[in-house]
């Protein structure tokens, strides 16, 4: 990493002190298509000397003279394009940003004014994506640049459809995680949260950003495994213009800002880097088979010193909470190494910082059932957990890129750090009513402690080739990631309350509880991809091929101990849980020892694998003037290993109980067919149609035998290969088939309406379901459930305001409204269950809505951009309907997301000397909701299983271009 | 060249999948022997066995003893369960089905306790009964015995095709760990003359295993002369089920004494509670449509001693349906009530308290029924509980 930065050093350094021309760069694009255009020829027809070609990215580069140029550009088969008085400066570049070239008739003049080329064309990407057979949308860096957007997260708000999630997930069309992915430079990247299919998008900085691409339909040249939308993220390799930014943000939010409530602990001195430093480590010993305890035969000092390993902070404390902040360095550049060649070498470094802190005061985790009597409609609580929450997150990531390139090969290799560590602290009222079923009742008082750490390095190694003057595109990609994610030391420690004493009590609120969590993945996809562009029946052809592989490799561990007393424990009059792990209580002085709760080998630690290879070959073919057809068929063999075992095996009980060794868990060959096809009603207006099959997989965890408890909810995730009442312990694939019709319409500024319908047929969704028989402890399983239906209609828009008034032709309007209807076929179980707890006058049906699908969901923003005054800004509102979280069964109701009104705000400004100062202000949450999951039933008030406050939030932000 | 380069690649590809495929170890399974005497039982009970007074038997696990099988344990047998807490707690558990006939005598009681205990099965013949190293107020040191059966309980959801529920204290991977149906005489064995000792490790926050759990245990069952001694849980739950139950000491428990749930419609007969550090009843009702009562009778509670105050004398619910005839509590400290008198399924039948007449109210929340009243006499028949340990300890005296 040092030397990358002190090369980057060095190249500047040489780029300012040799230059005396300057530089002129542009792309040229093929107007019709909006695609790129390699072997433009450039010329300056007032120095004949001087000259070059585009290259396979459409980009040319040339250093001449200061001064006041014409530049010409020409290409076979399209008119010459001239941009006239580009004026030139030594040291500097000019940017001129896309060329259009258009056909042969039309001859194109230019000015150049403030660098780039004025003009009131649409951008290639909305050429792009008007043409396209696939529906895609999408933002370029040009239209960031426009805008002055900070991150990536804020450019994406900008495309239509687009939702962002806790201010960094971003998703599309109102489907969850499940159903969407996020891909880096079209390789799969694993998100920091394991559990996540996306990757967060809040660190990219948008100087580095190429372009964000949404595909609404699947297409054989995508992975297969999505199928509400797919977010690509292309980073730069090579900046137009040198990038040299300083940014700085702080964030204030009134109600979790400088207050003195706010909940912490003492961690370790990295963990404003994000990282531990092995204050939560394991202690030494605990990861033997028999630690030392009372009864292992150890002495009583080697059970104390043994004790000793364990950290003695229990207790959350209170602490005034400081304010966000952030940290941005992103530097980039572009150099040419041989002229004659036209190789040049592209090179990017960021480094961002983020410290943010949160701290929630009204945070509900409950437990609800129905009564037994039919005609008792409200639920009654099992377990209500009132509390406060403090959190602080730590973000750091670096990232670096070099890439060279000639006018037909470009290689780049770009890696990736992201260091992320978040330290909670808690403090829970618990209350268990002893009336609910299943329960016994008490009074507890919690302190809770986690740190979350967690870690991801990816290396992207990327070749692309043109052939036969550029009909023939060759592209491999390489991009391993290993990732981590680990809660070292996770603490509870909850005081039960009878009558007047304070208590450990197992059979209530439990022992105090140490829990290490583990995760490592190794993921390596591969891929080799070539397009090449034929005549077939005088027609253009393009033709598609390319092969896939991506392997996995995840590890992952769950260690618990508890807190036992060898005879009488004291009453802790006190509750203060920083009193437990005293000298004078523990042994060898005191009877305070830790139990395992770790078998051997352990149930709770699997490594499971997974390889997907897939092949693809599509077509894409106008078959008439107006009619485009992109057809193609792609395979992927999976296979699943796991290497994990039941609880009854990790007993000793090897007759009867399940041990995988690296056995196949889940094995599916599977063809995805697609057709997409496109039909021009007008130059501006198409009609679309698409078919394709995709499908969802189950991932490591769900495939497991894990049982994952959450130390705070108290709730617990089984892995789906537990076989349990008529849970077979086989949790199949998914197999979505879906149909998209689309009309759209469109204008040159980028002004667009469209409407959708879409029908997809779920075979075998994979849902969270609560068990029933489990009445205890709150209990889920994924499981197969009957197959689902969805059908819905779309509609999107973007508008300019100027159609109302001249006044307002800096605003203009986007939106995207989704209305879904979804069901799915119960299964007898479910059915069954449901009718047992029928409430007087209810009728149940064995239909239902699906877990996971909004029934709507509304995005909407209003942007303002005046180019002149290089100011921008917007208010964005989006919101989904109530949506089925956590599949409820008999006794206990189903559990839905409320929805969450969230509306946030932007601004941005460029100000000061060649606008290199930047100034951007942002509101979030405006509405102050809630965040809120809820038990429901019929005709009972709705009571809350998750509810929390993220209160209105304020940032500022300062950038500097040097 | 093309064709040539894909191919290369996708073999290069699969070349790639298949050496990936054997980089795994194999696992030990754990060792299944331990010294001569003493024999590490690992695996469930799939068929018809003996554990005999020879030897210690060691719980390496939650071991069950399954469907159709049945565990003969002979009198004076020792068995100790390893250390664990969590889902890794060491258990016996009947599951629906399967019998155990564990017949001890008051010469040769069977007894359960912790690996941690020293007690052999020569300290029995010869008639020590007691640890030899354990106090008897230390506890959470394993599991403890859970017998379920095909008797009906009033769970939630009895009235479907889904008539059973999970017992607490197993994980739910564990579909062993299902009771309930519809076999009123359902016979799950013999248990006589049983001290279960130091048990009911951590499971998790509101989860629990107690000394002796009975989950739709049948009436067909003879459960009589046991022994609870520090149980960190309850001394001896019933969820639902049939069964009738006699001669039992609970003693030193960390939670309640006798806990009840799911309309157990059976009856307790002849017993003593002492010093447990929850309530000592702790009553519950139906949970299903299924309404069955059970009756408690003839018993001795002691509430407090130099080191614990137990909560209240009797807790119950709303719903409750419970005949309380003949209990005497005594050492009640002030605080320690009957939690409600409203219920309307439970009755109050010489219920005497060791109190001061004036004092008597304070330790009834609401007014005291008729069947309340002061008294000075225990009602247990304390002559057969000799043999336990509470008793040789001392434990019992003043009843």
């Amino acid at each position: 990493m040092k030397k990358l930065v002190v090369l980057f050093g060095l190249l500047t350094v040489s780029l300012l002190t040799i230059a005396q021309n300057g530089t002129i760069r542009g792309i040229v694009i093929d107007n019709e298509t909006g695609e790129r255009i390699m072997g433009a020829s450039i010329m300056f027809p007032n120095n004949p000397g001087v000259g070059s070609i585009s290259d396979l990215d459409g980009e040319f580069t040339v250093s001449i003279a200061p001064g006041k140029h014409t530049v010409l550009i020409s290409f076979i088969g399209l008119g010459d394009y001239t941009v006239n008085d580009v004026a030139v400066t030594a040291g500097e570049t000019t940017f001129l940003g896309e060329l259009r070239m258009k056909e042969a008739s039309d001859q194109l003049v230019e000015v150049v004014v403030q660098a780039t080329v004025k003009r009131k064309t649409e951008t290639a990407l909305l050429t792009l994506k008007r043409k396209s057979a696939v529906v895609l949308d999408g933002i370029s860096s040009s239209l960031i640049k426009e805008i002055g957007d900070n991150d990536a997260v804020e450019a994406a708000k900008r495309i239509t459809g687009v939702t962002v999630e806790g201010g960094k997930y971003v998703y599309v069309r109102g489907l969850g995680d499940s159903y969407s992915k996020t891909t880096l430079n079209n390789m799969e990247i694993p998100g920091l949260d394991p559990d996540r299919n996306s990757i967060q998008m809040d660190i990219f900085p948008t100087s580095l950003v190429d372009n964000m691409m949404v595909s609404k339909t699947f297409s054989a040249h995508l992975p297969a495994d999505f199928s509400g939308g797919l977010m690509n993220l292309e980073l730069k390799s090579f900046p137009e213009e040198k990038i040299f930014e300083v940014s700085v943000s702080a964030g204030y939010n009134p109600s979790m800002h400088l207050n003195s409530d706010y909940l912490t602990y003492k961690g370790g001195k990295s963990d404003f880097l994000g990282f531990d430093d092995g204050t939560r480590a394991l202690p030494n010993g605990a990861d033997q088979s028999e630690i030392p305890t009372p009864i292992s035969g150890h002495s009583k000092e080697e059970v104390g010193d043994f004790i000793k390993g364990f950290n003695s902070t229990l207790g959350a404390q209170k602490k005034t909470s400081p304010m966000d902040m952030g940290f941005n360095l992103t530097f980039g550049n572009q150099k040419m190494l041989q002229n004659e060649k036209n190789s040049k070498l592209g090179y990017i470094f960021s480094l961002a910082y983020k410290n943010e802190t949160r701290y929630y005061d009204d945070v509900v985790y409950g437990e609800y059932q129905k009564y037994i009597d039919p005609e008792q409609y409200e639920l009654r609580y099992a377990t209500v957990q009132n509390g406060q929450v403090g959190q602080n997150n730590v973000l750091l990531g670096g990232l670096a890129g070099v890439a060279i390139k000639n006018l037909n090969s470009k290689h780049r290799v770009m890696l990736l750090h992201l260091q992320s560590g978040e330290k909670k602290a808690g403090q829970f009222f618990i209350d268990n009513d002893g009336q609910a079923v299943g329960q016994s009742g008490y009074l507890g008082l919690s302190h809770n402690l986690e740190y979350n750490q967690r870690s991801l390095t990816n290396l992207l190694l990327n070749g692309t080739y043109r052939l036969k003057y550029g009909a023939v595109e060759i592209d491999w990609r390489i991009a391993p990631t290993y990732s981590t994610g680990s809660y070292p030391d996770i603490r509870k420690t909850a005081f039960t309350f009878e009558s007047t004493d304070t208590f450990f009590s197992a059979g209530a609120a439990g022992n105090p509880t140490r829990i290490w969590r583990s995760l490592s993945e190794f993921n390596i996809p591969v891929a080799f991809d070539i397009t090449e562009d034929l005549k077939f029946m005088g027609r253009d052809f393009q033709f598609k091929t390319g092969i896939s592989n991506i392997y996995k490799m995840r590890d992952y561990n769950i260690r618990s101990f508890d807190v036992q007393f060898f005879g009488k424990q004291p009453d802790w009059v006190e509750q203060d849980p920083d009193a437990v792990l005293t000298d004078d209580l523990t042994y060898p002085n005191g009877n305070i020892y830790f139990q395992s709760g770790n078998g051997d080998p352990n149930p709770n630690e699997y490594q499971s694998r997974s390889n997907n290879t897939g092949a693809y070959v599509s077509g894409e073919m106008n078959l008439t003037s107006k009619l485009k057809v992109v057809a193609g068929l792609r395979g992927e063999n999976f296979i699943q290993w796991h290497t994990g075992r039941d609880q009854a095996y990790a007993n000793g009980n090897i007759a009867e109980g399940k041990n995988l060794d690296n056995e196949v868990v889940l094995e599916s060959f599977n063809l995805f067919p697609s057709m997409n096809a496109i039909y021009a009603l007008t130059k501006m207006q198409n009609a679309r149609f698409s078919y394709s099959r995709t499908i969802a997989r189950p991932s490591f965890k769900q495939l497991s035998f894990a049982q994952i408890l959450d130390p705070i909810s108290n709730r617990i995730f089984n892995g789906s290969l537990f076989q349990y009442s008529d849970w077979g312990g086989e949790l199949q694939v998914t197999n979505i088939d879906n149909i998209d019709l689309r009309w759209e319409s469109f204008t040159r500024d980028g002004e667009m309406i469209s409407f959708s319908a879409f029908y997809k047929y779920f075979t075998n969704p994979i849902e969270l379901v609560r068990i029933p028989e489990q009445q205890t402890s709150t209990e889920y399983q994924p499981r197969n459930v009957g197959n689902g239906t969805l059908y819905g209609i779309e509609f999107e828009f973007r508008k300019n305001l100027e159609f109302i008034s001249k006044k307002l032709s800096k605003f203009s309007v986007n939106g995207n409204v989704t209305l879904v209807k979804s069901y799915i076929d119960m299964t007898d179980l479910e059915f069954n269950s449901r009718q047992n707890f029928e409430r007087m006058g209810q009728t149940i049906q064995n239909r239902r809505a699906m877990a996971g699908q909004s029934p709507y969901s509304i995005n909407g923003g209003i942007m303002y951009k005046d180019k002149e005054k290089h100011m921008s800004g917007g208010i964005f509102y989006n919101v989904k309907g109530p949506t089925l979280q956590i599949v409820g069964v008999g006794l206990f109701p189903d559990i839905y997301t409320i929805p969450f009104h969230s509306l946030n705000a932007s601004f941005s400004k460029q100000f000061g000397k060649d606008h290199k100062n930047g100034l951007s202000l942002k509101a979030s949450n405006l509405l102050m909701d809630k965040l809120e999951s809820m038990y429901r039933s019929y005709k009972a008030a709705d009571q809350p299983f998750n509810s929390w406050s993220p209160g209105m939030s304020f940032s500022v932000g300062l950038s500097h271009k040097i | 060249m093309k064709k040539v380069k894909l191919l290369a690649l996708a073999a290069a590809a699969l070349v790639f999948a298949s050496s990936c495929n054997d980089d795994e170890g194999t696992t030990t399974p754990p060792n299944n022997n331990g010294g001569d005497d003493e024999m590490v039982v690992t695996a469930n009970i799939s068929e018809n066995t003996t554990w005999s007074s020879d030897k210690v038997y060691v719980l390496g696990g939650r071991i069950t003893v399954l469907d159709g099988v049945t565990l003969t344990i002979e009198p004076g047998t020792v068995i100790k369960g390893q250390a664990g807490t969590g889902a890794n707690a060491t258990a016996l558990l009947v599951a629906r089905g399967g019998k155990l006939m564990a017949e001890g005598t008051a010469d040769a009681p069977i007894i359960f306790t912790s690996v941690a205990d020293e007690i052999m099965p020569s300290d029995v013949a010869a008639g020590n009964f007691a640890s030899p190293n354990l106090d008897p107020n230390i506890n959470g040191l394993w599991g403890g015995i859970i017998v379920l059966g095909k008797a009906p309980i009033s769970a939630s959801n009895d009235n479907g095709d889904v008539s059973e529920v999970q017992i607490e204290g197993i994980p739910t991977s564990d579909a062993n760990g299902l009771y309930g149906g519809s076999v009123a005489d359902d016979n799950s064995g013999v248990l006589k003359y049983i001290s279960i000792r130091h048990g009911g490790t951590n499971i998790g926050s509101g989860n629990e295993i107690n000394g002796l759990t009975m989950g739709g245990v049948g009436s067909g069952t003879t459960v009589e002369n046991i022994e609870v001694v520090a149980n960190q849980d309850d001394g001896i739950e019933w969820f639902g089920g049939t069964v009738n139950v006699k001669n039992v000491v609970v003693w030193n428990c960390g939670d309640d004494g006798i806990d009840t749930d799911q309309a157990w419609a059976g009856t307790l007969d002849n017993f003593v509670v002492a010093t447990v550090s929850g309530h000592s009843f702790e009553l519950d009702g139906p949970e299903g449509s299924m309404n069955a009562g059970h009756k408690i009778m003839n018993g001795s509670v002691i509430c407090s001693d130099a080191d614990v105050t137990s909560q209240d004398l009797i807790n119950t619910d709303d719903n409750s349906i419970v005949d309380l005839e003949k209990i005497y509590f005594t050492a009640v400290k002030s605080g320690q009530q009957i939690n409600r008198v409203s219920a309307a399924g439970v009755t109050f039948t010489d219920i005497k308290i060791n109190v001061d007449a004036a004092d008597l109210a304070s330790h009834v929340n609401g007014d005291v029924p008729a069947g309340v009243s002061t008294g000075t006499t225990g009602y247990a028949d304390i002559s057969g509980l000799g043999w336990t340990w509470a008793s040789k300890a001392g434990g019992l005296s003043g009843l």
